[in-house]
């Protein structure tokens, strides 16, 4: 089984391989793009720009990676991000180049709740501060040009902090910005807000979002402060607080280079050299592990929590009392009609944003209020089907009521239901997979970490897929364990 | 053993509206006793079983058991139906567990038998209903009569005073009612006692010392088999031991459909195997309507036919009357006679009845 997903993966990433030969495209100014297929990463300025340009073909895409390789799949001709983004190695090792600077530059900066004043002035005068004692040069002059290789070679700023934790949101993944390393957060938006921190006398408790939801957890009150390159803009300030700008970005405009040497590396040994890559360097497996135990946790607790809730719906939905059986109809209606994804953020930005419940607990209230509808539908089915006559001839026989249940009615009905239980189990294991929606990093979010750091599709996304089909493999063997046996004396 | 006394029992559908199944059952019954429960279906013998053993508890009344009010507030009803065994129409054996399993389960876990103990007694029963080759197999692979002798075995595993048989054979294919009969017949000749709804007539008069005839939610007669089947005193046993098939028609104005009438009676003849007669009675019904009885109306006719004697009659019967309806003798009523067999003229409680014994 394992050699044929190897060769399906390999098949896939030849044809991701194949280049055609084509020249370098060469683009003087913004307007040498039209007719041109660009692609840039959604909910950014570039994007609001190249929306309102109706001659070229836009595309959008969610991370820094995935933009890389539309253009490297040639789904694009140019891509449109910030300059310092992909770096001379990035860009050497994937065979592109700039092929120009945008003329205008974007002052970027921190972004606040609009009532958080204090720490936005307070970033505002550490900024201040490190202009003038010329640590912010030092910190521009590493992270800012090419000439960074080893990364954790900076001397992070590190110092002990007493206070309530500042609530990092970052909604970017990239070098030299913000990005993790062997678990920890680098990048010269972190070496600034590390500066504030010190100040406060306060550590940093660090987040991913994705683009949208960062300003929504700002906005709710979840984090206290956003980056990930945030451009300052009129609009965001008028529903936002920002500290000052301490760069100006300017888009960079990248296109695939024909001239750089391509790799004719053999197939097998760059295939060997990109799982290094992605899984040993930098100790890149602990994403995947930790991963792994974030997306084990959290169906497991929310199977064990909807299969208790969905017995309570069970009751409700068999109870005498008419308003019980209504609530049960409704709840399994409004469950079956929502998307997971959309309950999962309505529970973590409208219902529990001010309790301070940690979101892998969101994570597992919400599937476990869906397991419980689904739960309850499968007692429903496998319990309505065993005769009444099993319940009669148990009752004959003098068994109580509840040894009659327990003794003759569940048994079969376990035999009838497991199979789908066992269904919905795997559904939500899979249905996990949206949890880096709320800053979770699961599985799934491991897999995006990792892209985000090593620019290729092919092999995290390999491996995520393995673990995810092991577990369902494994979740269905341990049900079946769990099965009752077929004797029962 | 078990008195049962004013006992009812109404059923309440969820619309609200109420069916009295059990109006006022009273009886006694000695332990040894073999109780055959027959009558027309929905007159109440399986629901006074259901009641006996509380599976449908009975709305009034008491039952005392062994001296017990199996009725009283927090009787231990299970511990009752530990001696009180119950056969259903459709089994119901466990499917999930072997034929010995289904046998042996209720003693294992209730009684708490040792498993080797339980599964010799277990075989021994299955031996006495003829299925110990058949103990490790599934229930599924077994035919109807095969499963309800395990239902016996299962029943008679938890060694019950009195089994309650609620239609054994009703859902059996004829073929494999004997071999269910036989193992009951063999219980009571071991001295079982047993209350049994059945339809088999035959079989409840052999096996049977005692006969609840059950009618309208009454014990409406009560005897042995001699009394019930010879010598019933009543005139709905009579017609059910006699298996009186009967049909009536109201004739209440000058509009009736006659030819409805006419074509009902030949279908009724037809259903029960008597199509040779049946331009007889129409014939009969005809010229009494027509000519020897004209002018009556209302009026209700019937046509009856005993399965068991294979007599046929036709009643015509006048509310209100005292004397007979019937014309001096003319030609007309000279052919009616000739026809049938016999012309009964008499009076009943509620009027006067022409009867023409056909055969």
């Amino acid at each position: 089984m394992n050699k044929t997903l190897i060769g399906f993966f390999s098949a896939l990433a030849l044809v991701s391989c194949a280049e055609s030969q084509q020249k370098t495209i060469e683009l003087h100014s913004e307007a040498d793009l039209a007719g041109l297929r660009v692609a840039t990463t959604s909910g950014t300025c570039y994007d609001m720009e190249l929306s309102a340009r109706n001659d070229i073909l836009l595309d959008l895409y969610n991370s820094d990676g995935d933009l890389l390789q539309s253009l490297l799949n040639n789904k694009s001709d140019v891509i449109v991000n910030d300059e310092v983004l992909y770096n001379a190695n990035v860009r050497k090792e994937n065979g592109i180049k700039i092929a120009m600077l945008g003329e205008q530059g974007f002052p970027t900066g921190f972004l606040f709740n609009k009532s958080d004043v204090v720490l936005a002035r307070t970033l505002t005068a550490v900024q201040q501060r490190m202009e003038q004692d010329g640590s912010m040069q030092r910190l521009k002059e590493f992270w800012l040009t090419d000439r960074f290789t080893e990364v954790t070679t900076f001397p992070r700023l590190t110092y002990e902090a007493t206070g309530e934790p500042i609530r990092v949101a970052t909604c970017t993944m990239s070098a030299p910005l913000s990005f993790m390393v062997e678990g920890e957060w680098y990048g010269i938006e972190i070496e600034i807000l590390r500066e504030l921190g010190k100040e406060l006398n306060r550590p940093l408790d660090i987040q991913l979002y994705s683009a949208g939801s960062g300003f929504l957890s700002v906005k709710t009150g979840l984090a206290d402060v956003l980056g990930g390159c945030i451009f300052i803009t009129p609009e965001r300030e008028q529903d936002y607080q920002f500290s000052a700008p301490y760069h100006e970005f300017h888009p960079a405009y990248f296109v695939k280079d024909a001239d750089a040497a391509s790799d004719n590396e053999a197939f097998l040994s760059g295939f060997k050299k990109n799982l290094r890559r992605n899984l040993v360097t930098e100790k890149r497996w602990k994403y995947i592990t930790d991963g792994l135990w974030e997306t084990l946790k959290i169906s497991i607790f929310s199977i064990l929590l909807g299969s208790v809730l969905g017995m309570g719906l069970y009751a409700m939905a068999r109870s005498r009392r008419r308003g019980m059986r209504t609530f049960a109809r409704i709840y399994n209606g409004f469950m079956a009609g929502i998307p997971e994804l959309v309950l999962l953020l309505i529970m973590f930005y409208v219902v529990f944003p001010k309790t301070g419940i940690p979101s892998d607990m969101v994570a597992i209230i919400t599937f476990a209020l869906f397991f419980a509808s689904g739960a309850s539908d499968i007692y429903k089915t496998s319990l309505d089907a065993v005769p009444h006559g099993q319940t009669e001839a148990g009752l004959a026989l003098g068994f109580t009521r509840t040894q009659t249940f327990f003794h003759i009615v569940l048994p079969q009905a376990v035999r009838r239901g497991l199979p789908l239980y066992k269904g919905q189990c795997v559904s939500l294991l899979k249905g996990t997979s949206i949890v880096g929606y709320i800053a979770i990093r699961d599985l799934t979010r491991a897999g995006d970490i990792i892209r985000s750091r090593t620019f290729d599709a092919v092999v995290p996304l390999m491996v995520i897929t393995i673990i995810y089909f092991l577990l369902v493999w494994l979740f269905g063997l341990l049900l079946q364990l769990a099965s009752p046996k077929k004797k029962v004396l | 053993m078990i008195t049962v006394s004013h006992l009812s029992k109404t059923f309440q559908d969820p619309d609200g509206s109420r069916l009295t199944v059990l109006k006022d059952i009273n009886c006694e019954i000695q332990a040894g006793e073999v109780i055959s429960l027959i009558g027309p279906s929905g007159t109440g013998k399986s629901t006074l079983l259901r009641a006996l053993n509380l599976l449908d508890p009975p709305t009034g009344g008491s039952i005392i058991f062994d001296g017990e009010d199996i009725l009283a507030k927090g009787y231990p009803v299970h511990k009752m139906r530990q001696k009180m065994g119950m056969v259903f129409q459709s089994f119901n054996l466990f499917d999930h567990m072997t034929v010995l399993e289904n046998v042996i389960y209720a003693p294992c876990k209730i009684r708490k038998e040792p498993l080797e103990k339980a599964r010799e007694e277990g075989l021994a029963l299955l031996r006495k209903v003829g299925l110990a080759e058949k103990a490790n197999v599934y229930p599924s692979t077994l035919s109807g009569g095969q499963k309800q002798r395990v239902a016996i075995a299962r029943c008679l595993a938890m060694h019950p005073e009195v089994i309650l048989f609620d239609e054994p054979t009703s859902a059996l294919d004829p073929t494999m009612v004997g071999e269910v009969l036989s193992v009951i017949r063999q219980l009571a000749k071991e001295g079982m006692t047993m209350l049994i709804v059945t339809h088999e007539m035959k079989f409840a008069r052999d096996v049977s010392t005692r006969i609840f005839f059950m009618y309208d939610g009454y014990i409406h007669e009560d005897g042995t088999p001699m009394q019930i089947f010879e010598n019933p005193h009543r005139s709905a046993t009579k017609a059910f031991v006699q298996r009186i098939r009967k049909e009536v028609f109201e004739v209440n104005g000058n509009d009736f459909d006659f030819l409805d009438m006419e074509s009902r009676i030949r279908q009724f003849c037809i259903k029960y195997n008597i199509a040779p007669k049946t331009d007889l009675a129409a014939r009969l019904c005809h010229l009494m309507l027509t000519e020897v009885m004209d002018g009556y109306i209302p009026m209700t006719i019937r046509i009856t036919y005993s399965e068991l004697s294979g007599e046929i009659a036709l009643d015509f019967m006048v509310e209100g009357l005292e004397t007979t309806p019937l014309k001096a003798e003319n030609a007309t009523l000279q052919e009616v006679r000739s026809l049938c067999r016999e012309v009964v003229e008499e009076p009943t409680s509620r009027g006067f009845r022409v009867k023409l014994r056909i055969v």
